[in-house]
């Protein structure tokens, strides 16, 4: 079948081939590979992922060989193919929520019932009542009903208030009237609705007796369950072709006066009553920010991972691709210099292999908390389990300051985490060189895929405003005299009473004193941003640059002291043998450091460090760090334990393979080297033989 | 088609009106915009872009409404079909070579032919002998054949020297025998040659017989003609292994290909002897004459590659400022009014942070991409001065450093303008997700980005050197100037406290000249290793490059003879917010190098801020002044008219192909598209 000829296929790579290279790479390091990953995954994670990966690996439906050529439609026939597989192994094989989650990681493309199974379960779970659950929640956890959620608007995002959609209620028939005055109405980016769903979750603005109530969920029926149609007065269609994400249907949606039953407005929380006709209001709107908070604490959850797939393919292939010979190199030592041995190489992949255990511990750290939190939550209504409804909000009080500091700083985290997995993804494919640009280094797809992470869940530059909120209102409290609640108005504290004397942290000698100059800059820049504010009463948008600087600041605050908080504890030294524990406590500095000198000015202005220190910083410290954790580059990438079949890169592979790989997939899987061409241009011949399709049919 | 509905009389909610929105910025500012049009471009280039518009526009072929749904090997075949359309376009309306290349702009798609119209010509003109350029060139120009330029290997990048592909002189048959001893000898990346090209110029290591035994010694590489394809059946001979190399983050149409050799013959004549030759009869080598124009054909593509760098980040900030000037989100907090109407995202700061700095270097890589062009153009006429030589001389080391920063501020401006635009920035409404693809090649070829720093570093040190040894030695070039200077002046750093136009500019010299000296003692006296400087290194080219920047925007802004006044003061003030925002992102620098005071630095993101507010009622004329066509744009958000919605909508709704087919949902159903009957069909797919 090849057309390969046999003296193409006996050739080798020149020079030391890449397996050899990697395996040298794996001996010159006595990084417990097996012991790290455990701790990154634990036991039980790590045999689950193998469990799955064997029976998706069996399965041609995700055969992912042809997934860099085809065209938009292929792709989504193929992904719905998948999606359909898949929800038939969650029933075969008993999947529960973590199987799934490692079964879509392991695929890596976003599927059609993707939004189903996410946001119009949750939202309907969370906010139907126990009627609605009956009628909705059934048939949708059986798939007879596929839904979406369907908030943003063509002409509205991120502010909720803004949305146009009407659901006017309608006295005489108990019913509500969707409908879409304009096009800048219309649903738009709303996942597995352009094409999948039959039912919506409806964000839209409640009308009654001309009167508006702010924006409610409904439980719409728009395609009719036999012939998949639209029904009457409902407008639906995908939005064709994005930068990434393009085996999902995100979909656009207008209505023209749809009538729904009453039952359809989702009630838990706030609802209509049928016989007064009179608004009942919400008893408890901090839960609704419960969720939020844990989705972004997922995402940063998953950034270390995702950044950590672009780590493992750019720094495994920097070890295999060797370019020029060291300037400096005796004349005997011939042949080219790995790449990953240069310096500029190095300051770019080793502080964000540092960034990838950075936002996996801290992810972590803000699970617990959640979890803490939640526990707290719930005691708090056992105890109050005489009332009719959920918690009100003087029952939510007693953990409202840990929810509220939580709040913001998922927020924040949630911003740092996904640009520092975005951005540092792309450094990867750039560091990649030329064949970084092709699709199969494996990183540029899934860029691209994960980039909206970057603008959802609310924008990256938006959501740090309710941080810097957070920070004021904390440290007005603070300045009020008030007694530290929490780890932010206790650095806020701190830093009040010792301004005067100033700080003298030890940043190159004691980690401990790095997480506090961190916090120290985070508390002089909320000061400042107060002061700007109060005293000078300057406009809020005028200071939005700064609050994004103070957001990052304290974000970066609290990534560092994760990571440090992470390696003081007791699990970490019973877990890890002490040569692996101090290559970690070499990342852990190499992360803060790095950060501390590219924020240098801000270090140096708040004083928390001297300008000699910033300088020692990066001439000795930082290019120190480099040189001791480069050896260890290969086998600490090896324990984020990405099999193969996930990457799906030439340039990433366990062994090495790069360039055999790379001429695989060109040579071999590329459907257009089964076409001739006609290049002459005055000939309308396009393609002589076009044997592109036969591929697809031989397969 | 989709048939008429309910959707088809909507409008855009009155807060959304598009076109009135941009009316209304357009009649803030009195920017003539014709005259900056015109004092960007010059009147020839703005005539030559409305002709050739005008004879594409009415091409069917040439739509991109269904461009981004299609599979790679559609791509390249729809490529292929506008390659064609466009040559015979060219024979229709007797295009020159700047007009063909100002098509190829405007249709905005690489064709399939795009390497024998650029690095192949070139190479032949450049490398042929006069013999040789008779024989080829109305085969060329004819495209009676079709050719590439393969150089670059599997296993081979940047490092030329380093290439495996051999071409071994065979004295009795005199010729040459192509080979590719191993796998990482492929040529790769090699544009128009997967599919497409019938001849290519391959680059390989010249080997010729030495001494009685015949040993083989390396010449180095050089360029050879080789047919690689029948000019008939289209096929290799079996010889040569020629292919696509497979999908791409972009340029989708380009068929970039892999290539092998196995002990293929070609005559002696495939050597490409205009600088060296073989002797056919003894076998001897003639050297090369070192080619005096290989400087300024070398600044020459430096210059259109920040040109081109320029006209990118033009179109990135155009789509990004329309939309942003259109979309509202939120009410100021600060409005006493709570049914006031939303912002209009252009006016949040954190907004204009990101995108006005970008529309400021727009304008600085401009007036560097042109003093480059000038005094390419100078240097070629006869009364070309002695200065301009030395300068020229130095640009050719120098430039590296400004690609490398020009290529990386276009790539990353377009994805924060991408992002700066929130939700609809992701989706295929900005016309940025294809440019973007595209343009990241562009940081890694042709030097990458980090490697290519080394060559600006290395110049600087090598002056350095020479400064110190002669102090009072004659100064050849801007750059000795300052050397000199700051080797006079070092133990006064001049920690200026006020930031005039003239010494922000001298801000920045003394910041190189300073990091030059540093990087000088760490490699001269401290004996550092090349290696462990590289990160230094790197930063004294980015130095370098920004004081080129800001320096030549100085001297055109000094030089300006701009007749309306406004225009003349907004572009001082985006002179003004391109360097002093760079100031601050590298203020650490200025501090260190005693360049700037302290105190000043720290009065920087107000200064910003302030300017910003200055340049923002203007922006929605300025970049309207880059005069880009919609046709080019293909943009629903950067519509010169501002309907953004209705063109969303259009797009997703009446353009959309995925639309015409109903899907079958259910999972117990092995179907895919209703009625289709294709779920075995799927599997096969795979």
């Amino acid at each position: 079948m090849s057309q390969t000829p046999q003296w193409v296929r006996d050739l080798k790579p020149s020079g030391p081939q890449g397996s050899e290279l990697l395996k040298e790479e794996r001996n010159a390091s006595n990084v417990n590979v097996d012991q790290l990953a455990t701790f990154l995954h634990t036991k039980d994670g790590r045999e689950r992922k193998k469990r799955i990966l064997k029976v998706l690996e069996s399965e041609k439906a995700f055969d992912k060989s042809q997934n860099y050529f085809a065209g938009r439609i292929d792709r989504f026939e193929t992904a719905l193919k998948r999606a359909k597989r898949l929800r038939q192994l969650y029933v075969e094989q008993n999947w529960g929520t973590e199987e799934r989650q490692v079964a879509n990681e392991l695929i890596s493309e976003p599927l059609p019932y993707g939004l189903h199974e996410s946001m119009f379960l949750i939202t309907i779970r969370d906010q139907g009542s126990a009627e609605q659950h009956q009628k909705f929640l059934k048939p949708a956890e059986n798939y007879e009903y596929i839904g979406c959620y369907a908030q943003t608007e063509l002409g509205h995002g991120s502010n909720v208030r803004g949305l146009e959609t009407t659901a006017t209620w309608n006295p005489d028939d108990k019913t509500f009237t969707l409908h879409s005055p304009s096009l800048t109405a219309s649903k738009w980016w709303i996942g597995s609705l352009g094409r999948m769903a039959n039912h919506a979750v409806v964000m839209a603005q409640l009308v009654i007796a001309g009167k508006r109530y702010g924006p409610h969920p409904f439980v719409v029926h728009i395609r009719d369950m036999k012939t998949h149609q639209p029904l009457e007065g409902v407008h639906i269609g995908d939005i064709g072709p994005k930068f990434g994400y393009n085996t999902m249907d995100n979909g656009f949606l207008l209505f023209n006066n749809v009538k729904i039953p009453h039952i359809g407005m989702l009630s838990r929380f706030s609802s209509v009553d049928p016989k007064t006709n009179q608004y009942i209001r919400p008893s408890s709107p901090s839960l609704v920010y419960g969720t939020l908070t844990w989705v972004r604490s997922t995402i940063v959850m998953q950034a270390g991972g995702v950044l950590a797939r672009g780590v493992t393919i750019a720094t495994r292939y920097c070890a295999v691709r060797r370019q020029f010979q060291d300037r400096d190199a005796p004349e005997w030592e011939k042949g080219e210099n790995q790449v990953l041995n240069y310096t500029m190489v190095q300051i770019r992949l080793l502080p964000l292999l540092a960034a990838t255990f950075a936002l996996h511990f801290t992810g972590k750290g803000m699970m617990q908390l959640y979890e803490a939190n939640n526990r707290k939550i719930r005691q708090s209504k056992e105890a109050s389990k005489d009332h009719a409804r959920g918690a009100g909000p003087e029952e939510t009080e007693s953990s409202s300051d840990l929810l509220s500091d939580l709040h913001a700083i998922s927020c924040g985290l949630k911003s740092l985490a996904s640009s520092t997995a975005a951005e540092g993804l792309e450094v990867c494919r750039r560091a990649c060189g030329g064949h970084g640009y092709s699709s199969f280094s494996g990183i540029g797809s899934y860029y691209a895929d994960y980039l909206p992470t970057a603008t959802w869940e609310g924008d990256n530059y938006m959501l740090t405003q309710q941080v810097a909120r957070y920070l004021l209102k904390s440290a007005r409290s603070v300045l009020k005299g008030n007694e530290p609640t929490n780890d932010t108005t206790a650095i806020l504290s701190y830093f009040l009473s010792r301004q005067d004397q100033g700080a003298a942290f030890d940043i190159l000698g004691d980690d401990a004193d790095v997480v506090s100059a961190f916090a120290w800059r985070s508390a002089f820049l909320t000061f400042e941003a107060l002061k700007h504010r109060d005293e000078q009463k300057r406009s809020w948008n005028s200071l939005l640059v700064d609050f994004y600087q103070l957001s990052k600041a304290h974000s970066q605050y609290m990534v560092v002291k994760s990571f440090y908080e992470t390696l003081q504890a007791s699990s970490t030294s019973s877990e890890l043998d002490p040569d692996t524990q101090g290559l970690m406590h070499k990342l852990f500095r190499l992360y803060a450091l790095h950060t501390l000198e590219s924020e240098a000015s801000e270090f140096y202005t708040s004083a928390a460090v001297t300008v000699r220190q910033i300088q020692l910083a990066r001439s000795s410290a930082v290019m120190k760090l480099l040189e001791e954790i480069r050896p260890h580059a290969v086998r600490l990438v090896d324990s984020w334990d990405f099999p193969d079949w996930q990457l799906d890169s030439s340039l990433g592979r366990q062994d090495g393979k790069v360039y055999e790989d790379m001429f695989y997939r060109a040579s071999e899987l590329n459907p257009l080297n089964r076409v001739t061409v006609d290049p002459y241009p005055n000939s309308e011949t396009l393609f002589r033989k076009d044997g592109s399709g036969e591929l697809k049919s031989k397969l | 088609m989709a048939k008429k509905d309910f959707t088809d009389d909507l409008r855009p909610h009155p807060d959304a009106d598009g076109a009135k929105k941009l009316a209304s910025e357009r009649s803030r500012s009195s920017i003539d915009t014709d005259e900056l049009a015109n004092h960007v471009f010059g009147s020839a280039y703005l005539e030559r872009q409305q002709r050739v518009l005008t004879a594409l526009e009415p091409e069917k072929i040439f739509s991109k409404a269904n461009q981004a749904n299609l599979s790679r090997p559609d791509r390249y075949k729809l490529g292929l079909a506008r390659g064609k359309r466009m040559r015979q376009l060219m024979d229709k309306h007797g295009w020159d070579e700047a007009d063909i290349l100002m098509a190829e702009y405007l249709i905005d798609d690489l064709q399939p032919y795009h390497l024998h119209l650029s690095l192949f010509n070139s190479a032949m003109r450049e490398q042929c002998s006069d013999d040789q350029r008779a024989y080829w060139t109305p085969k060329i120009e004819s495209w009676e054949i079709i050719g590439a330029y393969a150089q670059t290997e599997l296993g081979h990048g940047s490092n030329v020297r380093g290439l495996e592909c051999q071409a071994t002189w065979d004295q009795k048959t005199k010729e040459f025998v192509i080979h590719s001893p191993t796998l990482t000898a492929s040529k790769w990346w090699n544009g128009t040659l997967g599919r497409t090209a019938t001849h290519a110029v391959v680059v390989a290591q010249l080997m010729l017989p030495h001494g009685p035994s015949g040993k083989l010694v390396s010449y180095g590489p050089r360029p050879f003609i080789v047919q690689v394809r029948d000019k008939k059946t289209h096929q290799p001979p079996e010889s040569i292994a020629v292919g696509d190399i497979g999908p791409k983050y972009g340029y989708a149409p380009m068929d970039n290909a892999y290539c092998l050799f196995d002990h293929h013959r070609v005559p002696h004549s495939a050597l490409l002897s205009r600088y060296a030759s073989v002797d056919p009869d003894t076998g001897a080598y003639t050297k090369p004459t070192n080619p005096a124009s290989v400087y300024g054909s070398l600044t020459r593509g430096r210059s259109v590659i920040v040109m081109n760098a320029r006209l990118v980040l033009a179109r990135a900030v155009t789509v990004a400022i329309r939309y942003l000037a259109i979309r509202r989100q939120f009410r100021d907090r600060d409005d006493a009014n709570p049914e006031g109407p939303e912002c209009a995202v252009l006016d949040y700061s954190t907004v204009q942070i990101r995108v006005l700095p970008l529309l400021a270097a727009t304008f600085a890589l401009h007036y560097s991409g042109e003093a480059m062009r000038e005094l390419y153009e100078r240097t070629r006429s006869t009364n070309a001065l002695d200065g301009d030589q030395a300068q020229l001389a130095e640009l050719h080391s120098t430039s590296a450093g400004l690609k490398s920063l020009a290529t990386d501020l276009a790539a990353n401006g377009i994805e924060t303008c991408r992002r700066a635009m929130g939700g609809h920035g992701f989706g295929g409404g900005t016309g940025l997700i294809q440019p973007n693809a595209d343009y990241l090649s562009k940081p890694t070829v042709e030097g990458d980005n980090w490697m290519i720093t080394q060559q600006a570093a290395r110049y600087l040190l090598n002056r350095v050197e020479d400064v110190k040894k002669s102090p009072a030695g004659e100064s050849r070039s801007r750059t000795d100037d300052n050397l000199r200077d700051y080797h006079a002046r070092a133990s006064t750093p001049p920690k200026s406290r006020q930031l005039s136009d003239e010494t922000i500019a001298a801000a920045f010299e003394w910041r190189v000249s300073f990091f030059a000296f540093e990087a000088h003692r760490a490699r001269y006296i401290q004996k550092k290793s090349w290696n462990s400087m590289l990160i230094d290194l790197y930063k004294l080219s980015r130095a370098y490059a920004q004081s080129m920047l800001v320096g030549n925007f100085y001297l055109a802004m000094r030089r300006s003879t701009l007749s309306c006044s406004t225009t003349t003061e907004v572009l001082g003030d985006l002179y003004r917010l391109f360097a002093l925002n760079t100031m601050d992102a590298e203020a650490r620098e200025f501090q260190k190098s005693g360049a700037v005071a302290a105190e000043v630095l720290d009065t920087l993101p107000e200064q910003v801020l302030h300017l910003m507010q200055k340049v923002r009622p203007h922006v929605v004329k300025l970049v309207d002044s880059f005069a880009l066509p919609d046709f080019m744009l293909d943009s629903a958000l950067g519509r010169y008219d501002g309907r953004v919605y209705e063109d969303l909508f259009n797009r997703a709704h009446r353009l959309n192909p995925l639309n015409r087919l109903t899907f079958n949902p259910d999972y117990r159903s092995d179907e895919i598209v209703m009625g289709a009957k294709d779920g075995a069909d799927m599997l096969a797919k795979l």
